[in-house]
């Protein structure tokens, strides 16, 4: 039996650029950086004070029905940027959910999926505070008295707030999507798994359109700890936040934690079709990879990124020199920019295959997306696809080390027919897509 | 169904009745339980001071080079040692052909736990007129948090150990859909064998969610059992006197194949996973469907990936979870999907002696149903003896119960509403 096409129909992105793919874009073609002095919490004796914090009027509230609005309060972060994001991927493709009410084409509740990737949900820390300060005796946290009176302090939802496969649930319920669910944490290589898995479930007729891809907000105490622990953010740039995040570029010095997400609707191409939608790409191929030195977590890996790009090509049935464009992870830590690089030219078959490929990044403009990642590029690749621009990446000047990539601080037309993407994250896995410009 | 057959070539597991297959099954044969009380941390104010813990465990007696995962948190190491015993059964190091970026991961993996010491003493400490107060607690936690332990609780990571032990490089995913998650990875882990993107894969799970948070959390949501008085027995899936779920841990790993492959290189096949179906209930995040609608369409599903009807399935191991909801949706939910077929099927929760795994629980019930299918017999549900006029069917009650077993149906329901059944039978 043929595999069925897969068409992206909605994009919705969830950045500090702003909500919807107009706002990144725009931000992309303007040059624009999204990073900015923390807000959220005082990160004074961080080393790093900068990130891509979303607005700070961001809240779910404003993408959910209105008799959904109470169970925002159970939402963590990451849960209310995939609501905001699902809500603008339905919108934007046409297609009528309970969600979005009911404008556009109805597809039938067990027909469509939802696949979402995300990470490590941190626990609000003065939520769990207040509860731990009735615990305490003698200065010291007391866990009989956690056990006995401590704990009654939490919401009993508590937990619910922070299992990553609320997202998923969120959205599934929001929107009545009862087809298959999935929820995928592969760290940085989330949002490309969970797009191509979602696009066989469509391929193979299991669901007629899912809603794909992850978010993420590492942007507490804890994460910005962690990512310090890991040595992988910007520390010198404080005073110039805009400037801070440095894909593949010289002056590079570290990423950024960006808060955000990406979904996107993939739809069988037939179904598409018919209710004449707008169609800004085609998913075309998929590959995941993983390296045994992943386990190293100071060490850079590419996760095996170069396999994963390469069967992606395969799968999508063309050649490394028909890939006209390529939406690189791009994290500005300078050891994974450069293993990075060296996958592209393993994956496409030389580094003067790949110096032709006009490429960008996106981290300039939002910093490291972790597991809303994934989404966010393909909502880009998609972009790039639909309107023949590739957008400049922002803080590029001049190439680190000897460059490999072909990317530029101005937006470029292209004739583009394939467009690839690829992520890669701590741990050391990795996922790749080929998408296609749609072509009737 | 169209693609490549997929073969169970190996299993391993570590959970709170063994250390590895035989002994596991050997236990849930004669109904033993492996609930006590929580010695893991001081839970005795706790709502619930018991649960489902593995004992005395050492990795060491499992891998040779263990200290290459000496950063790997309590579940991780579970999975590595459950992992080695399925790579040994399937005779996967002695296999020469073996291409490692044919070789995949599909894992249902819970979130490592937090370094809940320093956590806590970071939060009184750094607490100022009620509320943190971040530049005290950012000054505090960089004296205090270590990297790994911080970076293990990534769900990802027991992936990344296992790619390090077993050199893997194919494609590599972690699925956390809650108490579905290692279903949901066997699940999607055969759809890439049967797809032909890779020829191996280790598919299973691994969970600990027995910390003072994770108790805290389901305690909460009064999900758990709090028959303190009679420990051994809390687990009473299905029987009228149930009242909750009792916590467990631990991690199982499959060997899934290309049968093919596997045949060619004469490895022993196990069973033969037919069928897989997944759904949401797209309801509550609170709560189940009352009529076990998106459990019947994950059942459904699998059924007809699968290309079986009702009548062929022979034993269903239940998600069972004990809870008074999920017992009484399950048992709707099967009614509604086998209609006269239901009250012939036999059904059990190894939930009774084991406890809930949460992500590990479903890859684990899977090890047993290929073990009733080699040995023609049926773990049975324990501590069901008062019956609930809701839930009616055969559960195998109090005793294991010889049968005749070609194929059976496993069920896992994730919080939330994420529903995941596979359907596996005797290899021909």
């Amino acid at each position: 039996m043929p595999e069925r096409r897969v068409a992206i129909t909605g994009l919705g992105v969830v950045t500090s650029a702003g909500v919807g793919i107009e706002s990144l874009w725009q931000a992309m073609l303007e040059g624009r950086s999204a990073v900015r002095t923390i807000s959220r919490f005082d990160p004074a004796k961080f080393p790093c004070h900068v990130a891509g914090e979303l607005a700070d009027d961001f809240s779910a509230r404003d993408f959910v029905p209105k008799d959904y609005r109470k169970a925002v309060k159970v939402m963590a972060r990451d849960i209310e940027i995939a609501v905001a994001a699902a809500d603008q991927a339905f919108r934007d493709s046409g297609l009528a959910t309970a969600g979005t009410g009911g404008q556009g084409v109805a597809i039938p509740s067990e027909r469509l999926g939802c696949n979402i990737g995300a990470g490590l949900i941190c626990s609000d820390l003065d939520e769990l505070g207040a509860a731990i300060h009735t615990a305490v005796t003698d200065g010291k946290f007391d866990i009989r008295k956690w056990g006995a009176v401590g704990m009654n302090n939490l919401t009993p939802l508590w937990l619910l707030k922070y299992l990553p496969n609320m997202l998923s649930c969120h959205v599934t319920i929001i929107h009545q999507a009862k087809g298959p669910s999935n929820t995928i944490t592969c760290g940085d290589a989330s949002g490309h798994l969970t797009v191509g898995e979602a696009a066989r479930l469509v391929a193979r007729g299991e669901a007629d359109a899912v809603v794909a891809g992850g978010a993420e907000s590492k942007l507490n105490p804890m994460g910005l700890l962690r990512q310090n622990l890991l040595r992988r953010l910007c520390t010198s740039r404080n005073d110039a936040p805009g400037a801070a995040c440095r894909p593949f570029d010289a002056q590079a010095a570290g990423t950024v934690i960006g808060e955000g997400g990406g979904l996107l609707i993939l739809e069988a191409m037939e179904h598409a079709q018919a209710r004449r939608a707008k169609i800004y790409a085609e998913v075309a191929g998929f590959g995941a990879a993983c390296h045994p030195d992943g386990i190293d977590v100071l060490q850079a890996t590419d996760g095996g990124l170069n396999l994963a790009a390469a069967k992606a090509v395969a799968d999508a049935g063309i050649q490394a020199k028909d890939v006209g464009g390529i939406v690189a992870h791009g994290t500005a830590v300078p050891a994974e920019d450069r293993c990075e690089t060296e996958a592209w030219h393993k994956a496409l078959g030389g580094a003067a295959v790949v110096e032709k490929i006009p490429a960008t990044a996106l981290t300039g403009v939002v910093g490291s997306l972790f597991a809303g990642a994934g989404g966010v590029e393909l909502a880009v690749a998609a972009m790039m696809l639909h309107t023949g621009i590739v957008p400049p990446t922002v803080n590029f000047q001049a190439p680190a080390g000897g460059g490999g990539l072909n990317l530029s601080a101005q937006a470029r037309p292209a004739k583009l027919r394939y467009v690839a993407s690829a992520a890669f994250g701590i741990g050391g896995q990795s996922a790749a897509c080929v998408l296609k410009k749609y072509e009737p | 169904m169209t693609g490549k057959r997929v073969v169970i070539t190996g299993m391993g597991t570590i959970n709170p009745l063994g250390h590895d297959v035989e002994s596991t099954w050997a236990a849930l044969l004669a109904g033993r339980s492996g609930i006590s009380k929580t010695e893991l941390f001081d839970a005795s104010t706790y709502p619930t001071t018991f649960s489902a813990q593995v004992k005395s465990f050492d990795l060491a007696a499992w891998l040779p080079n263990a200290e290459r995962h000496r950063h790997a948190g309590r579940h991780c190491r579970f999975a590595l040692a459950a992992a080695a015993q399925a790579w040994k059964q399937a005779g996967l190091e002695r296999d020469g052909s073996l291409d490692r970026s044919r070789l995949g991961l599909y894992l249902g993996s819970g979130e490592g736990s937090l370094d809940f010491d320093h956590f806590t003493s970071l939060s009184v400490d750094s607490w100022r007129d009620g509320r943190m107060d971040a530049t005290v607690w950012a000054e505090l936690a960089f004296q205090r948090m270590d990297l790994n332990r911080e970076v293990e609780q990534e769900s990802n990571m027991v992936v990344a150990h296992l790619a390090a032990e077993f050199g893997v490089r194919g494609p590599a995913f972690n699925v956390l859909t809650a108490c579905a998650a290692s279903t949901q990875a066997l699940g999607e882990a055969a759809r890439q064998v049967r797809r032909g993107d890779v020829d191996v894969v280790l598919s299973g799970g691994a969970h600990s969610m027995i910390h003072p948070y994770g108790m805290t959390g389901f305690n909460r949501l009064t999900a758990l059992s709090v028959r303190n008085d009679q420990i051994p027995t809390a687990s009473r899936p299905f029987d009228l006197t149930r009242d909750g779920f009792v916590l467990g841990e631990g991690a199982s790993v499959l060997v899934l194949e290309d049968e093919t492959r596997a045949r060619r290189r004469g490895a022993k096949v196990l069973a033969e996973i037919i069928g897989y179906g997944a759904s949401a209930d797209a309801f509550r995040i609170t709560d189940q469907d009352s009529q076990g609608a998106g459990a019947a369409a994950a059942m459904r599903a699998a059924l007809a990936d699968a290309g079986v009807g009702p009548a062929d399935i022979d034993y269903i191991s239940a998600h069972g979870t004990g809870t008074k909801q999920n017992d009484q949706v399950e048992t709707r939910a099967v009614k509604a999907v086998f209609g006269a077929h239901a009250a012939k099927v036999p059904i059990s929760s190894v939930k009774s002696m084991l406890g809930h795994l949460i992500a590990a629980a479903g890859a684990t019930e899977l090890i047993t149903c290929v073990l009733a299918i080699r040995d023609q017999v049926l773990p049975p549900t324990m501590n069901l003896n008062v019956p609930d006029p809701d839930c009616d069917l055969d559960y195998v009650p109090n005793a294991a119960r010889k049968a005749k077993v070609e194929t059976c149906l496993s069920n896992s329901f994730g919080f939330g509403g994420q529903n995941n059944t596979l359907i596996i039978r005797r290899c021909s």
